[in-house]
């Protein structure tokens, strides 16, 4: 299959080309999946880049591996990476905090939230990670996938291996703690300027 | 149950109608400042993607070395194809010498003095009749 046609095929189809040998598929799932896995393990974990790097290449490992014997149509790749993914952070989250206080893990790099025009949208989004971070493991799971990877309710629940229903409670309780956390930093990260 | 509004049953929505709450502007930097991978690491991951990649589906079979048949150990045996022309040769020839008749033979023995014919062979001369009934 030439390189820009796979671009558009499927999760599946690719993978499938891949388990045959085709290199190129091999080329196109990873900069298509190593995004959103890492992407999803930072955010699990915290913005700790080594961690979620080790955390992403597990994942993708055990679907290299998974490749030749995946039954199509009995869950999407994607689904099934994100639940590798999730597992695999909170497992290490777990980890974490059998052997160390959270308080004492340091925060992430560049954490001073600046004010300043145009550093208000990152001070927003270290705001939120910082207080993801304080959310229980499936409330932040549910939280991430729902309002930042935008995934629907149902493919959540496939990926957490619960029901929409209690998808939904997760993801009301986790929000309301969010902005618990958020509601006194509105005013510091210029809330009020976008108004 | 009271209906909350996060429970809509609108399965995909990115989010701009679902980011009209408080919270949504902190969403929305957040999908706007997506973690960015070092190009190392993407390089890392190709190269395990590749290591971990099946040969190909269909692995070149490897065929099982077979023995050779009858007819090529007789073959073999009598020295090749070389060996097979010349004992069809000598066979044919064989079998014109036993079918033809002796006079016609004459040519090959060098002419009449040497005939057959003129040699007297007999497979059952008289001689060997009267030995044979005593």
């Amino acid at each position: 299959m030439p390189f820009e046609a796979m671009s558009a095929a499927a999760d599946e189809d690719l993978l499938a080309d891949y388990a045959a040998g085709d290199a190129s598929a091999a080329r196109v799932l990873t900069q298509r999946l190593a995004p959103r896995v890492f992407s999803h393990a930072m955010r699990m974990l915290g913005g700790d880049r080594a961690e979620a790097e080790d955390v992403a290449q597990e994942a993708l490992l055990r679907l290299w591996r998974a490749a030749p014997g995946w039954r199509r149509g009995e869950a999407k790749v994607s689904t099934w990476l994100y639940r590798v993914t999730a597992n695999l952070c909170i497992d290490r989250i777990r980890r974490r905090r059998g052997g160390t206080d959270l308080d004492s893990v340091p925060e992430p790099v560049d954490e001073a939230p600046s004010a300043a025009e145009g550093l208000q949208q990152r001070a927003r989004a270290e705001a939120l990670q910082g207080a993801l971070d304080t959310l229980p493991e499936r409330q932040r799971q549910a939280v991430i996938l729902r309002h930042i990877e935008g995934l629907p309710n149902p493919e959540i629940a496939e990926i957490m291996d619960i029901g929409p229903r209690a998808v939904e409670s997760l993801v009301a309780r986790g929000k309301r703690a969010l902005e618990a956390a958020l509601i006194g930093r509105r005013a510091e990260l210029g809330y009020e300027d976008d108004d | 149950m009271t209906e909350r509004k996060d429970n809509r049953d609108d399965s995909f929505l990115p989010l701009d109608g679902q980011d009209d709450d408080a919270l949504g502007l902190f969403f929305a930097a957040a999908r706007a400042e997506p973690p960015q991978l070092g190009g190392d690491f993407l390089a890392r991951i190709e190269a395990q993607a590749l290591a971990e990649q099946p040969r190909s589906a269909a692995p070149i079979p490897v065929l099982p070395s077979r023995r050779p048949g009858r007819l090529a150990q007789l073959r073999e045996a009598l020295g090749g194809w070389v060996g097979v022309t010349g004992l069809a040769t000598a066979c044919a020839a064989g079998i014109l010498i036993g079918i033809s008749s002796p006079d016609s033979l004459s040519v090959f023995w060098g002419g009449d003095a040497a005939g057959l014919g003129t040699l007297g062979v007999d497979p059952l001369s008289g001689f060997d009749l009267a030995l044979m009934e005593g």
